[in-house]
């Protein structure tokens, strides 16, 4: 399982998807400081119900908690996220 | 509560905007702190800033302080504010402007 496989096999078991995408930005950023220690650089967008009267901080830290030990900067360094409600796409 | 916990506490109630980032506003060292320094200048306010790079128990331990694993991270008012997804989105809503006004304000 690759590290997109990952994040988005992560975030299905924890959150209700109905739209669900993940992107590998890892070479946009490939040399600078952060990369490294070889951790990739991700974006995400996530449609769920669950996200319905979250604040944005609190939608991201589902998808923070969802993500668990993988938010290491040698395995995902950043993460990049748009969590969306179904109503707002 | 450990030592760094104490010294990061004293710096976000101590401070009504601080951004804790990766390099300086004037030579950032990652391009999401970069951008998160650019969007609180154009709020006009004065804002203080941590080098985290600068300190091996502050970059860790800003992340267990606001259950939050990433940096940059902009506390107002001594609350997390967001990331830089959040601080952006924020910042082309005017909200960030409004919120770090407010904060600024009260602490005078």
């Amino acid at each position: 399982m690759n590290r997109s496989e990952m994040i988005r096999s992560r975030i299905e078991a924890a959150i209700n998807i109905t739209d669900l995408l993940v992107r590998d930005d890892s070479h946009l950023h490939a040399g600078h400081a952060g990369a490294q220690a070889g951790g990739g650089h991700f974006y995400v967008r996530v449609v769920s119900p669950d996200f319905t009267d979250l604040t944005p901080i609190a939608r991201h830290r589902l998808i923070y908690q969802a993500m668990g030990d993988a938010m290491r900067n040698d395995c995902i360094h950043a993460l990049s996220i748009d969590a969306l409600t179904p109503e707002e796409t | 509560m450990t030592d760094i916990q104490q010294s990061i506490r004293e710096q976000v109630e101590g401070n009504p905007v601080i951004l804790y980032m990766k390099g300086s506003p004037q030579f950032p060292q990652c391009g999401f702190s970069m951008r998160a320094a650019q969007a609180l200048a154009g709020c006009g306010v004065e804002f203080a800033y941590v080098n985290v790079l600068e300190d091996e128990g502050i970059r860790q331990g800003i992340k267990d302080y606001g259950n939050w694993p990433t940096i940059p991270q902009l506390y107002v008012g001594g609350e997390l504010l967001g990331g830089c997804d959040i601080i952006m989105e924020m910042y082309e809503s005017g909200e960030l402007k409004k919120a770090v006004q407010a904060a600024t304000e009260s602490a005078e």
